[in-house]
């Protein structure tokens, strides 16, 4: 055996492997076990006092935008992503609004979470955190859409957290981000505060949909229809034309 | 009596295999979702890990990546047991097994370089490695001869 390739020590080699071997072991297992163990908020989480306070509660709802600031009409919706209406407001209804007042600057959709149920299982908090979740790589109304599409898919599943991470795999999201967020407890706090805001508005149901100016009270509408919307948005617009 | 010396190369392979094995490990786990962010210094881990080229059919690169640093971390302990000093396959493993894991690593980073434009600090860093670990496998051709 030559010496340039022999004559090392065993027992000290032993030694060098197992600190290797232990450091190894260590950094590997408290990333995946940090991540398995970190708080994957599934619920609504507690807003310290918000409730109580209507202005404080009005700063830390975050609800998700779509148009022009400026536009003369905000057209407001509370909608729950388990509420069959609210997917037909969704991928029925919004187009039309969105291709006829928003994209034409007319008016500006603003979009509020309203979770109804509340329970972990039900996996509405988390469907409501998983497009936030998606709009944080400018894809919320992508994902928005598609947990609309497919909510007795998800509904049914047990281990929704999979499901939501599909979704987003399938929407070409950046999946480490996205999961990330997902298996983290941001945007918590936003949903939490969208569905205490609907509480204090005295809201009972899904989909709500209100039309106003975004200064002052907004009309609740009976009923979310395009047409329904549509005449309300047109009495703002109209009633706008004439004061100017 | 003389005590015994087990062959430097062979222990130096040993312990690049484990660091491999453990960045493939850490690779994996991330393949599976199995971890939040891939941590990333240098370079845009998530672009290459979450690439078409990440996967060969259902398994994540980084699978092999584990199989193949396993396999050379058996051979070279073995290789390293007074047992084991004049066998004649364990040269043999260790030779075409840091052959094909250069092979392997050096088409993942052409991937990266040419085709995903991209790079990620943990492939470089196991690419490092199998280069490495080849280079201390080289003396192992001397001993396919003195095994006969």
């Amino acid at each position: 055996m030559s010496s340039e390739t022999s004559g090392g020590s065993l027992r000290g080699f032993y030694i060098v492997f197992a600190v290797v071997a232990v450091v190894g072991l260590g950094a590997v297992g408290y990333n995946v076990g940090s991540s398995a163990f970190s708080k994957t908020a599934m619920e609504p989480v507690d807003l310290a006092g918000a409730v109580e306070d209507m202005r404080v509660l009005r700063d830390m709802a975050v609800p998700v935008t779509l148009g022009e600031q400026d536009a003369p009409v905000t057209i407001i919706v509370f909608g729950d992503y388990y509420c069959n209406h609210c997917g037909a407001f969704s991928l029925r209804e919004r187009p039309r609004v969105v291709e006829n007042y928003v994209n034409t600057g007319k008016a500006r959709l603003v979009f509020y979470d309203f979770v109804l149920d509340p329970r972990p299982e039900a996996g509405t908090f988390l469907a409501a955190r998983a497009a936030r979740c998606a709009g944080d790589q400018g894809r919320f109304w992508d994902y928005h859409d598609r947990l609309y599409r497919s909510q007795l898919t998800w509904g049914m599943e047990s281990d929704k957290v999979s499901v939501f991470q599909e979704y987003g795999a399938e929407l070409g999201l950046d999946t480490g981000d996205f999961n990330a967020c997902l298996k983290s407890d941001r945007h918590a706090q936003e949903v939490s505060a969208n569905r205490e805001l609907a509480h204090a508005l005295g809201l009972g149901g899904t989909p709500m949909v209100m039309v106003g100016t975004g200064r002052g009270m907004s009309r609740r509408l009976d009923n979310y229809y395009f047409e329904t919307i549509q005449a309300a948005v047109d009495e703002i617009l109209g009633d706008t034309a004439t004061n100017q | 009596m003389t005590s015994y010396s087990p062959p430097r190369n062979r222990m130096a392979v040993a312990l690049l295999s484990l660091v491999g094995l453990f960045i493939a490990l850490y690779m994996l786990a991330y393949a599976l979702g199995l971890t939040g962010d891939v941590m990333c210094g240098i370079g845009d881990c998530e672009r290459v890990q979450n690439s078409p080229y990440s996967r060969i059919g259902p398994v994540p690169v980084a699978g092999f990546g584990v199989v193949g640093y396993l396999a050379l971390l058996v051979a070279t302990f073995l290789g390293i047991q007074p047992g084991f000093q004049n066998s004649r396959w364990i040269p043999v493993t260790l030779l075409v097994g840091c052959s094909l894991g250069l092979v392997f690593t050096g088409y993942l980073t052409y991937l990266e370089a040419f085709v995903i434009h991209a790079w990620c600090q943990w492939c470089v860093a196991s690419a490092i490695i199998m280069v490495l670990a080849f280079l201390a496998s080289l003396p192992e051709v001397r001993r396919i001869g003195e095994n006969r």
